[in-house]
Protein backbone atom coordinates (compact mmCIF):
# COMPACT_ATOMS: atom_id res chain seq x y z
CA UNK A 1 0.00 0.00 0.00
CA UNK A 2 2.77 2.04 0.62
CA UNK A 3 4.65 1.80 -2.59
CA UNK A 4 1.46 2.31 -4.34
CA UNK A 5 1.00 5.82 -2.57
CA UNK A 6 4.05 6.99 -3.49
CA UNK A 7 4.30 5.65 -6.85
CA UNK A 8 1.44 7.42 -6.93
CA UNK A 9 2.81 10.72 -5.57
CA UNK A 10 5.28 10.76 -8.18
CA UNK A 11 3.08 10.56 -10.87
CA UNK A 12 1.06 13.74 -9.41
CA UNK A 13 4.22 15.38 -8.52
CA UNK A 14 5.71 14.76 -12.25
CA UNK A 15 2.24 15.47 -13.90
CA UNK A 16 2.36 19.08 -12.42
CA UNK A 17 5.60 19.49 -13.37
CA UNK A 18 4.69 18.67 -17.15
CA UNK A 19 1.16 20.63 -17.00
CA UNK A 20 3.44 23.71 -16.32
CA UNK A 21 5.39 22.49 -19.18
CA UNK A 22 2.93 21.02 -21.92
CA UNK A 23 0.87 24.21 -20.85
CA UNK A 24 3.49 26.98 -22.18
CA UNK A 25 3.61 24.73 -25.72
CA UNK A 26 -0.03 24.36 -26.55
CA UNK A 27 -0.72 28.14 -25.65
CA UNK A 28 2.04 28.91 -27.93
CA UNK A 29 1.06 26.00 -30.23
CA UNK A 30 -2.85 27.38 -30.47
CA UNK A 31 -1.84 30.80 -30.59
CA UNK A 32 0.82 31.05 -33.50
CA UNK A 33 0.45 27.81 -34.67
CA UNK A 34 4.02 26.82 -34.38
CA UNK A 35 6.06 24.75 -31.94
CA UNK A 36 8.72 26.16 -29.86
CA UNK A 37 11.94 24.02 -30.00
CA UNK A 38 13.64 26.28 -27.63
CA UNK A 39 11.33 25.89 -24.49
CA UNK A 40 13.86 23.77 -23.01
CA UNK A 41 16.05 25.75 -22.51
CA UNK A 42 13.52 28.14 -21.07
CA UNK A 43 13.72 25.87 -17.88
CA UNK A 44 16.75 25.16 -17.75
CA UNK A 45 17.38 29.42 -18.22
CA UNK A 46 14.44 30.05 -15.52
CA UNK A 47 16.09 27.37 -12.94
CA UNK A 48 20.09 29.32 -13.52
CA UNK A 49 18.29 32.78 -13.09
CA UNK A 50 16.59 31.58 -9.76
CA UNK A 51 19.85 30.21 -8.68
CA UNK A 52 22.05 33.16 -9.44
CA UNK A 53 19.50 35.77 -7.89
CA UNK A 54 18.71 33.78 -4.82
CA UNK A 55 21.38 31.58 -3.34
CA UNK A 56 24.38 32.25 -1.36
CA UNK A 57 26.69 31.13 -4.12
CA UNK A 58 25.05 33.95 -6.66
CA UNK A 59 23.95 37.43 -5.54
CA UNK A 60 21.88 35.96 -2.59
CA UNK A 61 19.09 38.08 -2.30
CA UNK A 62 16.35 35.05 -1.37
CA UNK A 63 14.47 32.69 -2.98
CA UNK A 64 11.95 35.29 -3.66
CA UNK A 65 13.54 37.69 -5.30
CA UNK A 66 15.42 34.78 -7.12
CA UNK A 67 11.94 33.57 -8.50
CA UNK A 68 11.06 37.06 -9.24
CA UNK A 69 14.05 37.24 -11.25
CA UNK A 70 13.13 33.64 -13.35
CA UNK A 71 9.93 34.61 -14.26
CA UNK A 72 10.36 38.05 -15.08
CA UNK A 73 13.76 37.80 -17.13
CA UNK A 74 12.16 34.36 -18.78
CA UNK A 75 9.02 36.41 -19.45
CA UNK A 76 11.32 39.29 -21.30
CA UNK A 77 13.08 36.23 -23.35
CA UNK A 78 10.20 34.99 -24.62
CA UNK A 79 8.79 38.07 -25.69
CA UNK A 80 12.78 38.76 -27.59
CA UNK A 81 12.35 35.07 -28.90
CA UNK A 82 9.27 35.55 -30.79
CA UNK A 83 10.13 39.27 -31.97
CA UNK A 84 13.50 38.35 -33.36
CA UNK A 85 13.00 34.54 -34.41
CA UNK A 86 9.11 34.07 -35.38
CA UNK A 87 7.59 37.32 -36.20
CA UNK A 88 10.12 37.53 -39.24
CA UNK A 89 8.69 34.77 -40.43
CA UNK A 90 4.95 34.81 -39.92
CA UNK A 91 2.95 34.79 -43.24
CA UNK A 92 5.62 33.27 -44.95
CA UNK A 93 4.54 30.00 -46.44
CA UNK A 94 7.25 27.80 -45.01
CA UNK A 95 6.35 29.54 -41.46
CA UNK A 96 6.46 25.38 -39.75
CA UNK A 97 10.23 24.47 -40.93
CA UNK A 98 11.54 28.19 -40.38
CA UNK A 99 10.61 27.98 -36.85
CA UNK A 100 11.82 25.28 -36.15
CA UNK A 101 15.46 25.60 -37.45
CA UNK A 102 15.07 29.45 -35.78
CA UNK A 103 13.93 27.90 -32.56
CA UNK A 104 16.28 25.13 -32.71
CA UNK A 105 18.97 27.50 -33.05
CA UNK A 106 18.10 29.53 -30.48
CA UNK A 107 17.92 26.08 -27.91
CA UNK A 108 21.67 25.06 -29.03
CA UNK A 109 22.84 28.45 -28.54
CA UNK A 110 21.30 29.14 -25.19
CA UNK A 111 22.43 25.81 -23.99
CA UNK A 112 25.70 26.72 -24.82
CA UNK A 113 25.49 29.86 -23.51
CA UNK A 114 24.36 28.78 -20.46
CA UNK A 115 27.61 26.39 -19.72
CA UNK A 116 30.17 29.12 -21.04
CA UNK A 117 28.33 31.35 -18.15
CA UNK A 118 27.67 28.87 -15.58
CA UNK A 119 29.96 26.35 -16.18
CA UNK A 120 29.99 22.44 -15.93
CA UNK A 121 29.59 22.23 -12.71
CA UNK A 122 26.17 20.89 -11.29
CA UNK A 123 23.69 23.26 -9.34
CA UNK A 124 20.90 22.76 -7.27
CA UNK A 125 18.20 25.36 -5.72
CA UNK A 126 17.68 24.72 -2.17
CA UNK A 127 13.93 23.25 -1.72
CA UNK A 128 11.73 25.94 -1.28
CA UNK A 129 10.11 24.49 1.72
CA UNK A 130 12.00 22.32 4.14
CA UNK A 131 10.72 19.43 6.02
CA UNK A 132 8.30 16.95 5.41
CA UNK A 133 4.57 16.70 5.79
CA UNK A 134 2.70 13.58 7.44
CA UNK A 135 -0.56 12.99 4.77
CA UNK A 136 -2.23 9.38 5.55
CA UNK A 137 0.48 7.76 6.97
CA UNK A 138 2.67 8.99 4.12
CA UNK A 139 5.66 11.11 5.14
CA UNK A 140 5.92 13.89 1.74
CA UNK A 141 8.52 15.99 1.21
CA UNK A 142 6.95 19.56 1.70
CA UNK A 143 8.35 20.75 -1.73
CA UNK A 144 6.63 18.05 -2.78
CA UNK A 145 3.12 19.15 -1.73
CA UNK A 146 4.54 22.69 -3.11
CA UNK A 147 4.81 21.59 -6.73
CA UNK A 148 1.30 19.51 -6.70
CA UNK A 149 -0.39 23.04 -5.20
CA UNK A 150 1.72 25.53 -6.62
CA UNK A 151 0.97 24.06 -10.28
CA UNK A 152 -2.51 23.83 -10.56
CA UNK A 153 -3.17 26.85 -8.74
CA UNK A 154 -1.33 28.40 -11.75
CA UNK A 155 -2.88 26.59 -14.58
CA UNK A 156 -5.98 28.00 -12.90
CA UNK A 157 -4.89 31.41 -12.98
CA UNK A 158 -4.33 30.97 -16.65
CA UNK A 159 -7.71 29.40 -16.78
CA UNK A 160 -9.28 32.89 -15.19
CA UNK A 161 -7.14 34.90 -17.46
CA UNK A 162 -7.77 33.33 -20.52
CA UNK A 163 -11.67 33.18 -19.82
CA UNK A 164 -12.47 36.18 -17.80
CA UNK A 165 -10.37 39.42 -18.85
CA UNK A 166 -10.84 40.99 -22.23
CA UNK A 167 -6.92 40.24 -23.17
CA UNK A 168 -7.69 36.39 -22.71
CA UNK A 169 -10.10 36.71 -24.65
CA UNK A 170 -8.53 38.39 -27.39
CA UNK A 171 -5.77 35.90 -26.88
CA UNK A 172 -8.47 32.94 -27.76
CA UNK A 173 -9.74 35.00 -30.70
CA UNK A 174 -6.30 35.39 -32.22
CA UNK A 175 -5.88 31.83 -32.47
CA UNK A 176 -9.14 30.95 -33.25
CA UNK A 177 -9.37 32.89 -36.58
CA UNK A 178 -6.33 35.44 -36.91
CA UNK A 179 -7.44 37.37 -39.86
CA UNK A 180 -11.21 38.26 -38.03
CA UNK A 181 -8.68 39.19 -35.28
CA UNK A 182 -7.05 41.60 -37.29
CA UNK A 183 -10.67 42.96 -38.49
CA UNK A 184 -11.69 43.78 -35.12
CA UNK A 185 -8.48 45.31 -34.48
CA UNK A 186 -6.39 43.35 -32.02
CA UNK A 187 -3.14 43.71 -32.48
CA UNK A 188 -2.40 40.05 -33.01
CA UNK A 189 1.70 40.48 -33.08
CA UNK A 190 1.41 42.11 -29.70
CA UNK A 191 -0.64 38.79 -28.36
CA UNK A 192 1.39 36.34 -30.12
CA UNK A 193 4.07 38.14 -27.56
CA UNK A 194 2.55 37.79 -25.03
CA UNK A 195 1.68 34.08 -25.60
CA UNK A 196 5.50 33.34 -25.98
CA UNK A 197 6.17 35.63 -22.81
CA UNK A 198 3.72 33.35 -20.25
CA UNK A 199 4.71 30.03 -22.04
CA UNK A 200 8.25 30.70 -20.55
CA UNK A 201 7.42 32.07 -17.25
CA UNK A 202 5.48 28.87 -16.98
CA UNK A 203 8.71 27.20 -18.16
CA UNK A 204 10.74 29.54 -15.86
CA UNK A 205 8.66 28.12 -12.88
CA UNK A 206 8.95 24.67 -13.60
CA UNK A 207 12.95 25.35 -13.81
CA UNK A 208 12.74 26.32 -10.49
CA UNK A 209 10.44 23.65 -9.06
CA UNK A 210 13.07 21.09 -11.05
CA UNK A 211 15.91 22.95 -9.99
CA UNK A 212 15.73 21.52 -6.52
CA UNK A 213 14.73 18.02 -6.98
CA UNK A 214 17.46 17.68 -9.82
CA UNK A 215 20.42 18.82 -10.57
CA UNK A 216 20.73 22.19 -12.62
CA UNK A 217 22.05 21.80 -15.98
CA UNK A 218 22.19 23.21 -19.15
CA UNK A 219 20.21 20.11 -20.70
CA UNK A 220 17.84 19.97 -17.74
CA UNK A 221 14.85 20.97 -19.77
CA UNK A 222 15.55 18.61 -22.71
CA UNK A 223 14.10 15.13 -21.59
CA UNK A 224 10.97 16.76 -19.94
CA UNK A 225 10.28 18.80 -22.86
CA UNK A 226 10.04 15.42 -24.84
CA UNK A 227 7.89 14.18 -22.04
CA UNK A 228 6.01 17.65 -22.47
CA UNK A 229 5.52 17.00 -26.15
CA UNK A 230 4.02 13.65 -25.53
CA UNK A 231 1.77 14.92 -23.15
CA UNK A 232 0.98 18.41 -25.72
CA UNK A 233 0.08 15.43 -28.68
CA UNK A 234 -1.26 13.08 -26.48
CA UNK A 235 -3.77 15.52 -24.40
CA UNK A 236 -5.32 16.66 -28.09
CA UNK A 237 -3.18 19.39 -29.55
CA UNK A 238 -4.09 22.83 -29.36
CA UNK A 239 -6.87 22.04 -25.96
CA UNK A 240 -5.12 23.58 -23.08
CA UNK A 241 -7.42 21.93 -20.92
CA UNK A 242 -6.94 18.28 -22.89
CA UNK A 243 -3.15 19.50 -22.22
CA UNK A 244 -3.07 19.41 -18.76
CA UNK A 245 -5.43 16.83 -18.60
CA UNK A 246 -3.01 14.35 -20.43
CA UNK A 247 -0.28 15.59 -18.18
CA UNK A 248 -1.48 14.25 -15.27
CA UNK A 249 -2.07 11.02 -16.89
CA UNK A 250 1.72 10.53 -18.78
CA UNK A 251 2.98 11.54 -15.27
CA UNK A 252 1.16 8.92 -13.20
CA UNK A 253 1.59 6.76 -16.48
CA UNK A 254 5.83 7.44 -16.81
CA UNK A 255 6.05 6.55 -12.08
CA UNK A 256 3.66 3.39 -12.66
CA UNK A 257 6.40 2.46 -15.65
CA UNK A 258 9.39 3.43 -13.70
CA UNK A 259 8.22 1.51 -10.84
CA UNK A 260 7.47 -2.09 -12.56
CA UNK A 261 9.48 -1.98 -15.84
CA UNK A 262 12.41 0.51 -14.95
CA UNK A 263 13.53 3.95 -15.79
CA UNK A 264 15.26 2.34 -19.30
CA UNK A 265 12.44 0.76 -20.97
CA UNK A 266 10.14 3.94 -19.62
CA UNK A 267 10.36 6.12 -22.41
CA UNK A 268 9.58 3.87 -25.03
CA UNK A 269 6.42 2.68 -22.75
CA UNK A 270 5.56 6.02 -23.32
CA UNK A 271 5.93 6.66 -26.74
CA UNK A 272 4.51 3.61 -27.73
CA UNK A 273 0.88 4.52 -25.34
CA UNK A 274 1.29 7.98 -27.50
CA UNK A 275 1.07 6.18 -30.48
CA UNK A 276 -1.45 3.47 -29.00
CA UNK A 277 -3.70 6.74 -28.21
CA UNK A 278 -2.96 8.59 -31.67
CA UNK A 279 -3.96 5.39 -33.70
CA UNK A 280 -7.77 5.39 -31.68
CA UNK A 281 -7.91 8.68 -31.35
CA UNK A 282 -5.63 10.81 -33.93
CA UNK A 283 -7.59 14.26 -32.55
CA UNK A 284 -4.87 13.11 -28.71
CA UNK A 285 -7.25 12.04 -25.82
CA UNK A 286 -8.98 14.97 -24.87
CA UNK A 287 -9.03 16.50 -28.29
CA UNK A 288 -11.47 17.28 -30.58
CA UNK A 289 -12.54 16.38 -33.67
CA UNK A 290 -13.82 19.66 -36.04
CA UNK B 1 -18.94 66.27 -50.31
CA UNK B 2 -15.61 65.94 -49.12
CA UNK B 3 -13.93 62.32 -50.19
CA UNK B 4 -13.84 59.35 -46.96
CA UNK B 5 -12.07 56.72 -49.05
CA UNK B 6 -9.63 57.66 -51.69
CA UNK B 7 -7.81 54.78 -53.36
CA UNK B 8 -5.40 56.19 -55.92
CA UNK B 9 -3.48 53.92 -58.36
CA UNK B 10 -3.20 50.45 -56.59
CA UNK B 11 -1.27 47.74 -57.16
CA UNK B 12 -0.83 44.86 -55.41
CA UNK B 13 -1.75 40.83 -54.57
CA UNK B 14 -0.34 37.96 -52.90
CA UNK B 15 3.38 37.30 -52.46
CA UNK B 16 4.81 38.06 -56.14
CA UNK B 17 1.35 37.18 -58.02
CA UNK B 18 -0.22 40.72 -58.93
CA UNK B 19 -4.05 40.68 -58.51
CA UNK B 20 -4.69 44.59 -58.48
CA UNK B 21 -3.78 46.37 -61.54
CA UNK B 22 -4.05 49.99 -60.80
CA UNK B 23 -7.28 50.42 -58.98
CA UNK B 24 -8.91 54.11 -58.54
CA UNK B 25 -11.91 54.76 -56.91
CA UNK B 26 -13.45 57.68 -54.60
CA UNK B 27 -15.91 57.27 -51.51
CA UNK B 28 -17.85 60.19 -50.55
CA UNK B 29 -19.26 61.19 -47.52
CA UNK B 30 -22.59 58.96 -46.75
CA UNK B 31 -21.91 57.43 -49.88
CA UNK B 32 -22.64 54.11 -50.73
CA UNK B 33 -20.85 51.62 -53.26
CA UNK B 34 -21.29 48.57 -54.80
CA UNK B 35 -18.51 46.04 -56.20
CA UNK B 36 -18.83 43.23 -58.52
CA UNK B 37 -17.35 41.75 -61.72
CA UNK B 38 -16.39 37.97 -62.16
CA UNK B 39 -14.43 35.78 -59.28
CA UNK B 40 -10.67 36.01 -59.06
CA UNK B 41 -10.48 39.55 -60.37
CA UNK B 42 -9.38 41.32 -57.10
CA UNK B 43 -12.55 42.20 -55.40
CA UNK B 44 -11.69 40.53 -52.46
CA UNK B 45 -7.89 41.31 -52.93
CA UNK B 46 -9.08 44.90 -52.78
CA UNK B 47 -10.55 45.09 -49.81
CA UNK B 48 -7.89 43.05 -47.73
CA UNK B 49 -5.86 46.15 -48.95
CA UNK B 50 -7.33 48.72 -48.30
CA UNK B 51 -7.74 47.42 -44.63
CA UNK B 52 -4.03 46.39 -44.29
CA UNK B 53 -4.51 42.70 -44.19
CA UNK B 54 -2.54 43.03 -47.80
CA UNK B 55 0.10 46.40 -48.20
CA UNK B 56 -0.11 47.96 -51.51
CA UNK B 57 2.63 47.96 -54.25
CA UNK B 58 1.81 50.90 -55.71
CA UNK B 59 -0.32 53.66 -55.50
CA UNK B 60 -2.04 55.44 -52.41
CA UNK B 61 -5.16 54.05 -49.86
CA UNK B 62 -6.76 57.82 -48.17
CA UNK B 63 -8.98 57.58 -45.28
CA UNK B 64 -10.66 61.06 -44.73
CA UNK B 65 -7.49 62.82 -46.27
CA UNK B 66 -4.83 60.95 -44.20
CA UNK B 67 -2.87 58.00 -45.80
CA UNK B 68 -3.19 54.66 -44.48
CA UNK B 69 -1.24 52.21 -47.06
CA UNK B 70 1.46 51.73 -44.74
CA UNK B 71 -0.61 51.15 -41.70
CA UNK B 72 -1.29 48.33 -39.86
CA UNK B 73 -4.51 46.14 -39.56
CA UNK B 74 -5.55 47.25 -36.08
CA UNK B 75 -4.39 50.63 -36.45
CA UNK B 76 -6.99 50.86 -39.90
CA UNK B 77 -9.62 49.47 -37.47
CA UNK B 78 -8.89 52.06 -34.74
CA UNK B 79 -9.65 54.81 -37.58
CA UNK B 80 -13.21 53.29 -38.85
CA UNK B 81 -12.42 51.23 -41.34
CA UNK B 82 -14.34 47.62 -40.66
CA UNK B 83 -14.01 45.33 -43.12
CA UNK B 84 -16.46 42.29 -43.00
CA UNK B 85 -14.67 39.33 -44.58
CA UNK B 86 -16.21 36.85 -46.78
CA UNK B 87 -17.61 33.29 -45.30
CA UNK B 88 -15.88 34.10 -41.71
CA UNK B 89 -17.29 32.42 -38.78
CA UNK B 90 -15.68 34.75 -36.62
CA UNK B 91 -14.57 32.79 -33.20
CA UNK B 92 -15.47 29.28 -33.81
CA UNK B 93 -15.38 28.34 -30.19
CA UNK B 94 -16.52 31.05 -28.69
CA UNK B 95 -20.12 32.13 -27.84
CA UNK B 96 -22.38 34.76 -29.85
CA UNK B 97 -22.11 37.49 -27.02
CA UNK B 98 -18.57 36.82 -26.67
CA UNK B 99 -18.12 37.72 -30.07
CA UNK B 100 -19.76 40.40 -30.64
CA UNK B 101 -18.21 41.91 -27.15
CA UNK B 102 -14.56 41.29 -29.34
CA UNK B 103 -15.96 43.24 -31.73
CA UNK B 104 -15.80 46.13 -29.81
CA UNK B 105 -12.14 45.54 -28.84
CA UNK B 106 -10.77 49.06 -30.20
CA UNK B 107 -10.42 51.52 -28.21
CA UNK B 108 -12.59 53.94 -30.21
CA UNK B 109 -15.48 51.40 -30.31
CA UNK B 110 -15.06 50.33 -26.32
CA UNK B 111 -17.02 53.16 -24.78
CA UNK B 112 -20.18 52.37 -27.37
CA UNK B 113 -20.13 49.00 -26.65
CA UNK B 114 -23.25 48.52 -25.06
CA UNK B 115 -25.23 50.86 -27.23
CA UNK B 116 -24.21 49.13 -30.22
CA UNK B 117 -24.79 45.64 -29.01
CA UNK B 118 -28.35 47.27 -28.52
CA UNK B 119 -28.57 48.32 -31.99
CA UNK B 120 -26.96 45.14 -33.41
CA UNK B 121 -29.73 42.96 -31.74
CA UNK B 122 -32.46 44.91 -32.92
CA UNK B 123 -31.06 44.86 -36.30
CA UNK B 124 -30.32 41.02 -36.16
CA UNK B 125 -32.90 39.79 -33.42
CA UNK B 126 -31.41 36.22 -34.33
CA UNK B 127 -28.28 37.12 -32.28
CA UNK B 128 -30.32 37.36 -29.24
CA UNK B 129 -31.71 33.96 -29.80
CA UNK B 130 -28.04 32.53 -30.13
CA UNK B 131 -26.38 34.53 -27.97
CA UNK B 132 -24.91 31.95 -25.56
CA UNK B 133 -24.44 29.49 -28.40
CA UNK B 134 -21.24 28.72 -29.94
CA UNK B 135 -20.35 30.70 -33.75
CA UNK B 136 -19.35 27.02 -34.79
CA UNK B 137 -23.07 26.03 -34.31
CA UNK B 138 -24.81 29.03 -36.43
CA UNK B 139 -26.17 28.63 -39.86
CA UNK B 140 -24.79 29.93 -43.12
CA UNK B 141 -27.05 32.75 -42.51
CA UNK B 142 -26.82 33.50 -38.89
CA UNK B 143 -22.73 33.22 -39.47
CA UNK B 144 -22.69 36.24 -41.92
CA UNK B 145 -25.34 38.28 -39.39
CA UNK B 146 -22.77 37.45 -36.94
CA UNK B 147 -20.14 38.59 -39.05
CA UNK B 148 -21.62 41.70 -40.24
CA UNK B 149 -22.94 42.25 -35.88
CA UNK B 150 -19.25 42.21 -34.91
CA UNK B 151 -18.46 44.63 -37.83
CA UNK B 152 -20.80 46.87 -36.56
CA UNK B 153 -19.56 46.54 -33.07
CA UNK B 154 -15.97 48.15 -33.92
CA UNK B 155 -18.04 51.31 -34.76
CA UNK B 156 -17.44 51.59 -37.96
CA UNK B 157 -16.97 54.63 -39.81
CA UNK B 158 -16.91 52.92 -43.34
CA UNK B 159 -18.09 49.39 -43.72
CA UNK B 160 -16.26 47.03 -46.02
CA UNK B 161 -18.77 44.03 -46.63
CA UNK B 162 -17.90 40.75 -48.78
CA UNK B 163 -20.50 39.22 -50.18
CA UNK B 164 -22.86 39.20 -47.34
CA UNK B 165 -25.10 36.53 -49.34
CA UNK B 166 -22.80 34.73 -50.67
CA UNK B 167 -24.85 30.64 -50.70
CA UNK B 168 -27.34 32.01 -48.81
CA UNK B 169 -31.03 31.20 -49.52
CA UNK B 170 -33.07 33.79 -51.04
CA UNK B 171 -35.18 34.11 -48.16
CA UNK B 172 -32.13 34.62 -46.09
CA UNK B 173 -31.08 37.16 -48.91
CA UNK B 174 -33.86 38.92 -48.31
CA UNK B 175 -33.63 39.15 -44.80
CA UNK B 176 -30.04 40.41 -44.92
CA UNK B 177 -30.49 42.62 -47.14
CA UNK B 178 -33.27 44.30 -45.40
CA UNK B 179 -30.33 44.36 -42.35
CA UNK B 180 -27.87 46.03 -44.35
CA UNK B 181 -30.59 48.67 -45.51
CA UNK B 182 -31.09 49.26 -41.60
CA UNK B 183 -27.44 49.51 -41.49
CA UNK B 184 -27.06 52.03 -44.44
CA UNK B 185 -29.80 54.29 -43.57
CA UNK B 186 -27.93 55.51 -40.34
CA UNK B 187 -25.54 57.28 -42.69
CA UNK B 188 -22.41 54.95 -42.57
CA UNK B 189 -20.55 54.96 -45.86
CA UNK B 190 -20.66 51.17 -47.24
CA UNK B 191 -17.96 49.49 -49.74
CA UNK B 192 -20.19 46.65 -51.13
CA UNK B 193 -19.13 43.28 -52.93
CA UNK B 194 -21.56 41.06 -54.09
CA UNK B 195 -22.46 39.06 -57.51
CA UNK B 196 -26.08 39.71 -57.07
CA UNK B 197 -26.31 42.84 -58.99
CA UNK B 198 -30.16 43.25 -58.08
CA UNK B 199 -28.76 43.23 -54.63
CA UNK B 200 -26.49 45.99 -54.65
CA UNK B 201 -28.95 48.21 -57.39
CA UNK B 202 -31.21 48.09 -53.85
CA UNK B 203 -28.63 48.87 -51.55
CA UNK B 204 -26.28 51.72 -53.34
CA UNK B 205 -26.02 54.66 -55.46
CA UNK B 206 -23.18 53.57 -57.66
CA UNK B 207 -21.54 50.35 -59.18
CA UNK B 208 -18.27 49.55 -59.96
CA UNK B 209 -17.27 46.90 -62.16
CA UNK B 210 -14.10 45.36 -61.44
CA UNK B 211 -12.23 43.16 -63.89
CA UNK B 212 -8.39 42.07 -63.96
CA UNK B 213 -7.91 43.95 -61.22
CA UNK B 214 -9.22 47.44 -62.24
CA UNK B 215 -12.21 49.67 -62.45
CA UNK B 216 -13.58 48.79 -65.73
CA UNK B 217 -16.67 50.80 -65.31
CA UNK B 218 -18.80 52.77 -63.25
CA UNK B 219 -22.62 52.42 -63.14
CA UNK B 220 -25.30 55.04 -61.31
CA UNK B 221 -28.27 53.30 -59.67
CA UNK B 222 -30.17 56.25 -61.94
CA UNK B 223 -29.21 55.44 -65.18
CA UNK B 224 -31.60 52.97 -65.69
CA UNK B 225 -29.03 50.27 -65.66
CA UNK B 226 -30.57 46.82 -66.98
CA UNK B 227 -29.48 43.29 -66.23
CA UNK B 228 -29.24 42.50 -70.11
CA UNK B 229 -26.36 45.11 -70.34
CA UNK B 230 -24.72 43.45 -66.85
CA UNK B 231 -25.02 40.43 -68.99
CA UNK B 232 -23.35 42.05 -71.81
CA UNK B 233 -20.55 43.27 -70.30
CA UNK B 234 -20.22 39.73 -67.96
CA UNK B 235 -19.85 37.73 -71.11
CA UNK B 236 -19.66 39.74 -74.00
CA UNK B 237 -22.17 40.78 -76.84
CA UNK B 238 -23.92 37.74 -78.07
CA UNK B 239 -22.50 36.24 -81.07
CA UNK B 240 -25.14 35.55 -84.17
Amino acid sequence: MDILSSVLLSGVVLGSLYALMATGLALVWTTLGIFNFAHGIFIALGAYVAWQFGTEEGFGLGATIGIVAAVSLLAALGCLIERTLVRPFLGHRNLVLAVVITTLAALIFLENSALLVWGPRFKQLPPLVDGTLAIGGLDIAAHEVLIVLLSPALLLALWAFLRLTYMGAALRAVSQNQDAALMVGIPVPVLFALAFGISAALAAIAGVLLGSIRFITPAMGNEPLVKALIVAIFGGLGSISGTIGGAYVIGMLEAVCVYFIGLYWTPAALFLCMILVLLVRPQGLFGRVD
Amino acid sequence: MAAVLEVEGVTGGYGRIPVLHGVSLQLDAGERIGLFGPNGHGKTTLLRTISGLLRPWQGDIRFEGQSIASRRPNRIVDLGIVHVMQGSTMFRDMSVAENLRLGAYSARARPDAAANLERVLQIFPRLRERSAQHARTLSGGERQMLAIGVGLMAAPRLLMLDEPTLGLAPRLKDELAEAVGAIAATGIPLLLVEQDVQFLLDLTSRLLMIEHGAVIAEFTAEAALDQAHIAEMYFGKRAN
